[in-house]
Formats: C-alpha cells, sequence, structure tokens
C-alpha cells in the first residue's frame, strides 16, 4: 500500500495498516531521537511518545504537509519537552552571536587567515576518525540550534520542512541553522588544524 | 527555486560586499537560496578574497558532513518494546 491508502486505511481503524505506518517510520523517528539524546533510554521514551501521539491525533493529520514532517513535529516537541522535564542538559539555553562566531582580523588590522580544511576532513571521514569529531561538536550545540541542524542538514529536510517541524519561521529557521553551522564548523577547524597552530 | 523565493538584499548603495555581509549570507549561499544579483555579488567579493572563499568552502564542508553523518539503526529490541508500548496504551492492539 502506498503512504497515502496506509494513511487513510489507518484512520479507518485499519489495525495491520497501522502496524506498518509505524514499522515505515519507526526507524526515522529513532534515529533523530538518538542523534537529539545521544542516550537509548530517552531515544526510546521519545520513539513512544512520538508514535502515541501520531497514531492519538492522526485523524487530525491534514494531508497537505508531507506525513514524515508531521511526525517529525511530534519527535521534535517531544525531544524539546524531555528537555524542560529537567533532564540534566549539558548545554543550557544561550544564543549563538554571529559576531562572537565571525573570524576576527589581526592586531594589524589584516583579514583573518582562513584555512581551507576541505580535503582534509574528506580524508579524515574516510579513514573514520571524524564522525564522532561531528557528534561532539553537534552535541556542544544550545538544543534550539541542534534541532534545526539536525532537522536540516543531519535528516534532510528542506527549510520550510524544518520551520514546519519546530514552528519556527522560515528566517528564523535559517538564521539559526547559519549559526549552528558556522559554530561546528569552527569545532572541526580547532580540530582538523589545531597541530598546525 | 524560483528566483521570486530567492533572498534580495542588494548591498548598501552599490557600496562592495564586504566581509561581515557576506559571512551573514554564507549559508543561503551554499544553499543556493541567494538571488542571482546577490551571488554574483558575492563572487565579486570572493575574487579578491581568499579568506571568504576558504570559509564558504569549509562551512559547505561542514553541511555535507552533517548530511553523511550515519544514522543509528532501531535496534530490534527497541522496536518490539515499542510495539508492546503501543498495545498497552491503546485501545485496540496493533
Amino acid at each position: 500500500m502506498d503512504e497515502q491508502t496506509l494513511i487513510s486505511a489507518s484512520k479507518s481503524g485499519d489495525g495491520a495498516a497501522l502496524d506498518e505506518l509505524v514499522r515505515a517510520h519507526q526507524g526515522r523517528v529513532y534515529g533523530f531521537a538518538m542523534r537529539m539524546c545521544r542516550n537509548v533510554e530517552d531515544a526510546k521514551d521519545i520513539l513512544q511518545e512520538t508514535f502515541l501521539g501520531m497514531i492519538r491525533s492522526l485523524r487530525e493529520f491534514r494531508e497537505e504537509s508531507k506525513f514524515s514532517t508531521w511526525l517529525y513535529r511530534i519527535a521534535a516537541n517531544a525531544c524539546l519537552k524531555k528537555r524542560r522535564r529537567g533532564v540534566h542538559d549539558p548545554t543550557p539555553e544561550q544564543e549563538l552571536s554571529l559576531d562572537d562566531l565571525m573570524p576576527r582580523p589581526d592586531a594589524e588590522g589584516r583579514k583573518p587567515e582562513i584555512p581551507d580544511w576541505s580535503e582534509d576532513a574528506e580524508r579524515a571521514l574516510l579513514r573514520g576518525e571524524l564522525s564522532e569529531r561531528m557528534e561532539t561538536a553537534i552535541d556542544k550545540l544550545p538544543k534550539e540550534y541542534k534541532i534545526v541542524l539536525v532537522l536540516r542538514d543531519v535528516e534532510g529536510l528542506s527549510a520550510e520542512e524544518t520551520a514546519e517541524a519546530v514552528g519556527l519561521s522560515v528566517a528564523a529557521v535559517k538564521s539559526r541553522l547559519h549559526r549552528a553551522r558556522v559554530f561546528v564548523r569552527r569545532e572541526l577547524t580547532d580540530y582538523l588544524t589545531g597541530e598546525r597552530r | 527555486m524560483s528566483d521570486a523565493r530567492k533572498t534580495h538584499h542588494p548591498s548598501h548603495d552599490g557600496m562592495p560586499m564586504t566581509c561581515r555581509e557576506l559571512f551573514e549570507r554564507l549559508s543561503d549561499y551554499v544553499d543556493g537560496e541567494l538571488s542571482q544579483e546577490l551571488c554574483e555579488e558575492i563572487r565579486k567579493h570572493m575574487d579578491g578574497c581568499d579568506p571568504c572563499v576558504n570559509f564558504a568552502k569549509t562551512l559547505k564542508t561542514t553541511a555535507d558532513l552533517c548530511r553523511r553523518l550515519p544514522s543509528e539503526p532501531i535496534p530490534p529490541e527497541v522496536a518490539a518494546d515499542l510495539r508492546s508500548f503501543l498495545a498497552r496504551h491503546l485501545p485496540k492492539p496493533i
């Protein structure tokens, strides 16, 4: 059955269709939850809460937007709520300032030297050395920025889909995404060029 | 994306774009979400600015690396626990 048919059948109470709908999306939601929480128990909670929410509110799903985007919205809310319930959060809410993130001229006012480490990164990735570093860098992001980066760049949602999933304007998503990318880029720069300093 | 949806923010008074102005727009630039006019301004600036060229390249690489991060597959026991959980909490078992 195609997804639209599965959704219609599920709305009508077809248990087998609902089961198939859950199976079709559970991997995606789990991957997202793990990326956000970084531990299995919290990811399980988010997975369960997401699909319980999905099933309870499926009749309200309007098929104007993509089903996966709607599901990400439920999962994103679950991630952010989990934080507010007092779960230990190593990254307290903070604003990432572009002024703080922008490379500065040197003492003589000359433009900063910006190395191009793209090829080094590719080699490090192929050697299996970079993924953990990337995860660590992303984990350092304040949650409001991390969730936008994860949805847009890791999960591959468009800016519009990401905005829908997190309940922000597209402009706000783009602003947070840019700050998040620049932050992660700086972390990678420190790692990839640290020996040369 | 149609040009109508792309960002149009011409630089001030026709003056060349500064590094700061470019820096603010770089994610939109690497994502192909700027107007042709702005892209042309950025390219002109980059013609004489190696730091901005390298910053743009490494910013794009950062976004590309994010896309290539491996995803954690759902373990069978987690999927089974999900099923049990939904069966406990919903009126009809699935």
